[in-house]
């Protein structure tokens, strides 16, 4: 090997203004803007994504999800507002701050013509990195098999943990993924989820775009919901659910229960026929659920209880989508 | 691997695997030699006391390094683009001048070996070339060569967004060019005006000083002509390139 690796090379030359790199939080956005012509994409977001934190951006198409990633990659530069990662401002192009961090994009990017392992060597050379780094990506995405096939002939969710692996390839402390789960099959997308919990559990910082709430739910230790450019909801998940105050769902067999009974239920605000079931939504399970075991047991009924995407649906449902 | 030497083996792969490639970077323009070679086999071109073959090898073989170079660089960098490769390269700490230096490297090595098979064609008895000793001159105007036309090649691949635009104004320059810089025709048998204009055209002086250098057409201070204008073509088009390459389609 003969590159040496850029952060070795690199000199502090001008003081940073800002706290020691090591101690600062993976991002930082004060008040970011971004609009293309009259249209704010991002529309005054500040947020701040903790070290190691596994942070997830929701909302619906066209919310500005990627245009807010790709801020804080440094590949937008934002109309107004200040980003800081890992202590340095990622814009203009920051040499010293890119091996530290890793990105797929929502359109993934290959070398033409090269299979996945040549194509994975090609980028860890762009790090300066020997091509064993290659292949310990593919095993982390289980493309080994795969290796030798060439990019074009891969299947889209081949193509899509391709592009994955090309963001872990140098071992970054802060990966950017957009939308890393969209085309993947349902194995492979809970095979993704102990990559990505392997991640997180070695310390690093991910931070994800995804339209499955249930896996943001599962894997998110904090989430924002972005509607039309601007952050309308961040926390956990758990408190977000809990925050909420949607409706737990107590399923009860037809014909166990009749709707009128069911009305009169200490806590039931509402209830509906659905696929075989009584449902009484109720804004407190516990009432509801003791006097429905008083009146029919408890051994055929199901019980739902509010989950992220009840919160997001109605967090996001009155706004227009664009 | 370094990053200069794993993007130049990326580049060697992608372009030995492309066979539409590897057809119009050695077959077509061989194919031209051939043709021409053999319809005007010892014939010289009237009043010039010259065969049409000293004609015809230099201008093909400048013809044939000069669209490789423009196709093949305007090529790649709207379909890096496009595919968002240019951006993953950018968020990595190699430099773009290092990506391109892969590339020059690459477009350079091309030139010499279609240089190569080109003049060993033309050197066959059937053909007739012979050879002048001031051969070797021809190397730095086909270096300078190359670059200008790389140069072009990437104003063409930064303005171009489809592969098909890229192959329309990229064949609106080099066809008419070929013809209007004698790379097809002996430029001696055309009229003077079409000869002036031609002296605006980057291939012309490709032709002038590789013709000069390879059949002593032309003397030293033909060859410092060419090398000169070459060498100002690529400044004129370096700095068009620089400000008019992008990142990605919309940024
Ligand atoms: N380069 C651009 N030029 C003009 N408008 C753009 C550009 N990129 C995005 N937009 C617009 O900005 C808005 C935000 O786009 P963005 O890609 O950030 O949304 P997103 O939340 O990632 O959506 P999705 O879930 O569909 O990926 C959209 O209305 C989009 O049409
Ligand atoms: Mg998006």
């Amino acid at each position: 090997m003969t590159t040496t690796h850029a952060t070795e090379t690199s000199t502090p030359s001008s003081a940073e203004p800002t706290v020691p790199a090591e101690a600062a939080p993976a991002v930082v956005l004060n008040g970011v803007r971004k609009r293309y012509g009259d249209l704010p994409a991002v529309d005054g977001v500040s947020l701040t994504i903790r070290r190691g934190e596994f942070f997830g951006i929701l909302g619906p198409n066209g919310a500005g999800k990627t245009t807010l990633i790709e801020i804080m990659e440094g590949l937008r530069q934002a109309d107004a507002g200040t980003v800081h990662v890992l202590g340095m401002p990622p814009w203009p192009r920051n040499a010293a701050l890119l091996p530290r961090l890793g990105l797929q994009t929502q359109k993934s990017a290959f070398f033409a013509r090269l299979t996945a392992r040549e194509h994975l060597a090609t980028v860890a050379a762009l790090y300066g990195l020997p091509a064993t780094a290659a292949d310990t990506a593919l095993r982390t995405v289980g493309l080994t098999s795969q290796a030798d096939q060439r990019v074009g002939d891969l299947s889209g969710g081949q193509r899509q943990r391709l592009a994955i692996a090309g963001a872990l390839v140098h071992q970054p402390d802060l990966v950017f993924l957009d939308e890393p789960t969209a085309a993947l099959d349902a194995q492979a997308r809970r095979d993704l989820w102990q990559v990505l919990r392997d991640l997180k559990a070695q310390g690093r910082t991910i931070v994800y775009t995804t339209h499955h709430l249930d896996e943001a739910e599962s894997l998110c230790d904090r989430v924002a919901i972005v509607v039309a450019g601007s952050v309308i909801a961040l926390d956990t998940p758990h408190r977000l659910v809990g925050a909420a105050h949607a409706p737990t769902r107590v399923m009860v067999p037809v014909g166990q229960l009749s709707t009128e009974r069911a009305q009169s239920l200490p806590g039931v605000v509402r209830v509906t026929v659905e696929g075989g079931s009584v449902v009484l939504e109720t804004s407190t399970a516990g009432p509801t659920l003791a006097a429905v075991g008083d009146l029919v047991g408890l051994d055929e009924v199901q019980t739902r209880t509010a989950t992220l995407e009840d919160v997001y649906l109605e967090l996001t449902g009155s706004e227009p989508h664009s | 691997m370094s990053a200069f030497a794993a993007l130049s083996a990326a580049n060697y792969k992608a372009s030995v695997r492309d066979k539409t490639t590897v057809f119009f970077t050695f077959a077509f323009p061989l194919l031209f030699l051939v043709v021409f070679g053999l319809i005007f086999q010892g014939q010289e071109v009237a009043g010039s006391g010259r065969g049409y073959i000293d004609y015809i090898a230099p201008g093909v073989l400048s013809w044939g390094v000069g669209n490789a170079a423009l196709f093949g660089i305007a090529f790649t960098l709207m379909q890096w683009r496009n595919d968002d490769l240019l951006r993953l390269i950018r968020m990595t700490p190699t430099p773009l001048t290092t990506v391109l230096g892969a590339r020059y490297t690459g477009a350079l090595v091309i030139g010499l070996v279609q240089a190569v098979l080109f003049v060993g064609v033309a050197l066959l008895p059937m053909f007739g070339l012979r050879l002048a000793d001031s051969w070797p001159l021809a190397l730095p105007v086909l270096l300078l060569g190359v670059t200008a036309f790389l140069s072009m090649g990437v104003v063409v691949g930064s303005r171009a967004n489809t592969p098909e635009a890229v192959a329309a104004i990229a064949n609106s320059i080099m066809v008419p060019m070929a013809f209007l810089s004698g790379s097809f025709l002996p430029i001696d048998l055309m009229p003077g005006w079409l000869q002036n204009l031609s002296r605006a055209l980057p291939l012309r002086y490709m032709n002038d000083g590789i013709s000069a250098a390879l059949t002593g057409s032309g003397d030293l201070a033909t060859i410092g002509l060419s090398s000169a204008a070459l060498a100002g073509f690529t400044l004129v088009f370096g700095v068009l390139a620089v400000k008019t390459f992008r990142w990605s389609n919309n940024s």
